[in-house]
């Protein structure tokens, strides 16, 4: 049985750390370096990046300070960070072609995660796989719940239906060569209410590749639940983990107290 | 510029605001979480925090409260001691800037709120070596300040061995929504050192330090040794005592006029008797005579706006002023070189001529451009859309120069 992983998930907006709450609201939390260095030092597992700039609007960051906030280029920052990060570092965000994958993985990438790319043409999970190794490529998943308890997969930042089932579209895409899956539950995010267990839970029992259930951590106990009752391979926090101190070695202390074999 | 519709902030704040689709601000979004709260909720999740940290066999302090002296620092004192019976040390860094009444309303806190008060004062020719270098290093003269607030009363939590500390607001949480209101964000060294420290460390002004940044020139001789009251503590001590800092904002409905009206009429506390000329409240920053004055002259300097764009936006969004009345506010203030100034300088040993040459080294060009004089001009909240459109083109011509 592979140890569980627990990952924290930045997002970069406009260049800055920012919490998401529900896909539309957002709060400018700081620089990715110092989440990074913390973090890394706070013992958790992997950390994946994913850029959701919707506008490219990169002004205002201070400069009166001591690290670089005035990075306007995905792999500019990826090198930036990746000389402060020993862990593995996943990045997503606007990825259209394996050259794109190839610039992130060049810039300091371990591997990438992708999306809207999948959803337009499969193909590139398929090259991708093939020239990288699926190891290195992760699909990221937004779905949202439907009234009659399934989930479709979401496309543009959680705003459009594509109709297709999440399972569907799982098995499709470990099937093209994906290595892993970033589920979120465009729901739960931010709510602080805990995993959408049943869709993590109907994720990873209908593929053999692990899944990271992410989206809607509050307590640690939700942590727990993705990986005992939800049956993920890794669990990922994106807000929580900035509001207290030393979070994520609190966060793994609690899992390995209740049973779960960490990395 | 985009500003906020609804308070006055620009989008060149210090503290980074996100925009939502009518143009309002997170600081106000944020602010506007108050009255979706339950309070009497989080009352009672302080109230359980408290007896978790409180001193069962009394053989410790209950808690520390970093305190200035200031309008929160006796709300927090009153809250902690009267409201929830808790045994607190109150703990000041000392920056050596008192305002006269300020430092009364320091003394005041023993004589009105049963509690013990230790006073922590850095060596003065330290403190000016520091307001030299940090202003030349990154237009700040009191970063040393903020290092030491938010520094020395956590080593005073490690060396007492009292885990529990009680912050007021969170700053940016409550200028800019850093934070929502539902995240119950807590002290880190993540956020102290990125935003209160800017990324500087307690060592990065020794002589050694600089060196390192690439700014020898800036040395004052300033070694480890004179620097201890800076450092925050190191992650193993922060762990071993289990230190834990909650910001009483999260969890009471905060609203500064109303409490300082309160602490004033029952616990002696006095505002300025003389007011500042960069901003009309006369409550807040009575610890430090530059934090309203100079100090706050610099992030006009750099960004455009002060301290009475800071208090209008806060006062509008707690209903006691209109835009409009906010934007006469930021018209009087913002602007002003405050006459503080030069105590300041002849504090430190600066000419006048120095200080305004160093200062025009940090404008933000986002925010500042030359005219053909040499004038620095700027776009201003109260410019009418042809006046706008003008500077904005003027703007753009001397951004692509």
């Amino acid at each position: 049985m592979l140890k569980k992983r627990l990952i924290a998930c930045l997002l970069l907006m406009d260049g800055q750390l920012v919490e998401s709450i529900g896909f539309s609201k957002f709060l400018v939390i700081g620089n990715a370096i110092m989440a990074v260095r913390h973090f890394n030092a706070w013992e958790v597992d992997e950390l994946v990046l994913l850029d959701i700039n919707r506008k490219q609007n990169y002004d205002f960051g201070r400069d009166d300070v001591n690290y670089n906030n005035k990075i306007k280029e995905l792999s500019e920052l990826i090198r930036y960070i990746s000389k402060s990060c020993f862990i593995p570092l996943t990045v997503g965000g606007g990825i259209r072609s394996v050259e794109d994958i190839h610039k992130y993985i060049n810039a300091g990438a371990d591997k990438v995660s992708i999306n809207t790319a999948a959803l337009d043409n499969l193909e590139i999970i398929r090259e991708g796989s093939k020239m990288f190794g699926s190891q290195c490529i992760v699909v990221s998943i937004d779905a949202k719940k439907q009234p009659d308890g399934t989930h479709h997969v979401m496309k543009n930042f959680g705003t459009e239906d594509t109709g297709i089932d999440v399972v569907d579209w799982a098995k499709k895409v470990e099937e093209a060569g994906a290595g892993e899956l970033f589920l979120t539950s465009v729901d739960q995010d931010g709510s602080y209410k805990g995993y959408d267990i049943y869709l993590v839970s109907s994720v990873a029992n209908a593929v053999e590749i692990p899944v990271i259930a992410s989206g809607g951590v509050g307590e640690w106990e939700h942590l727990v639940e993705g990986i005992k009752k939800g049956g993920a391979s890794a669990v990922s926090v994106g807000n929580k983990f900035h509001f207290t101190e030393h979070s994520t070695m609190h966060a793994k202390k609690y899992m390995r107290e209740r049973g779960i074999d960490l990395r | 510029m985009q500003y906020c519709t609804k308070c006055v902030y620009p989008a060149a704040s210090a503290v980074k605001l996100f925009f939502d689709e009518n143009g309002v601000c997170s600081g106000c979004s944020v602010n506007a979480e108050k009255s979706n709260i339950n309070w009497d909720e989080r009352f009672k999740m302080l109230k359980e925090i408290v007896e978790v940290y409180r001193s069962k066999d009394g053989s410790n302090y209950d808690c520390i409260i970093p305190v200035s002296g200031g309008k929160d620092s006796h709300y927090q004192t009153y809250y902690m001691t009267k409201k929830l019976g808790l045994k607190p040390l109150l703990v000041t860094y000392h920056g050596n800037n008192y305002l006269d009444v300020g430092e009364e309303n320091l003394k005041n806190m023993r004589n009105v709120f049963d509690a013990d008060h230790l006073i922590f004062g850095p060596s003065v020719d330290v403190l000016k070596k520091l307001n030299r270098i940090c202003f030349k290093l990154m237009g700040d003269m009191n970063w040393q300040n903020h290092a030491g607030i938010f520094s020395t009363p956590v080593q005073m939590a490690v060396k007492f061995n009292i885990p529990l500390i009680i912050w007021g607001e969170h700053g940016r949480l409550d200028l800019g929504g850093q934070f929502s209101l539902d995240d119950l964000v807590e002290m880190t060294a993540k956020d102290i050192l990125e935003h209160d420290k800017r990324g500087y460390d307690w060592d990065s002004m020794t002589d050694v330090g600089l060196k390192k940044l690439g700014r020898p020139e800036l040395a004052e001789g300033l070694t480890a040794k004179d620097l201890f009251c800076f450092k925050y503590p190191d992650m193993e001590d922060i762990a071993k005592v289990g230190v834990r800092g909650i910001f009483l904002g999260n969890y009471i409905e905060w609203d500064a006029n109303k409490q300082t009206d309160f602490i004033i009429n029952d616990f002696g506390f006095k505002i300025s008797p003389e007011p500042f000329e960069r901003t009309y409240r006369r409550m807040s920053n009575l610890d430090d005579m530059h934090e309203n004055g100079i100090h706050d002259y610099l992030k006009f300097i750099k960004w455009g706006y002060g301290r009475a764009s800071d208090h209008a936006s806060k006062d509008i969004r707690l209903g006691i002023m209109t835009r409009e009345e906010g934007i006469e506010k930021v018209k009087k203030h913002d602007h002003i070189k405050s006459k503080d100034l030069y105590r300041w300088l002849k504090y430190v040993d600066m000419t006048e001529e120095e200080f305004d040459r160093v200062c025009n080294t940090f404008r933000d060009p986002k925010v500042w451009w030359q005219d053909e004089d040499g004038n620095w001009i700027k776009d201003n909240i109260w410019d009418d859309v042809e006046t706008q459109k003008q500077k904005d083109e003027q703007h753009k011509a001397s951004l692509e120069k």
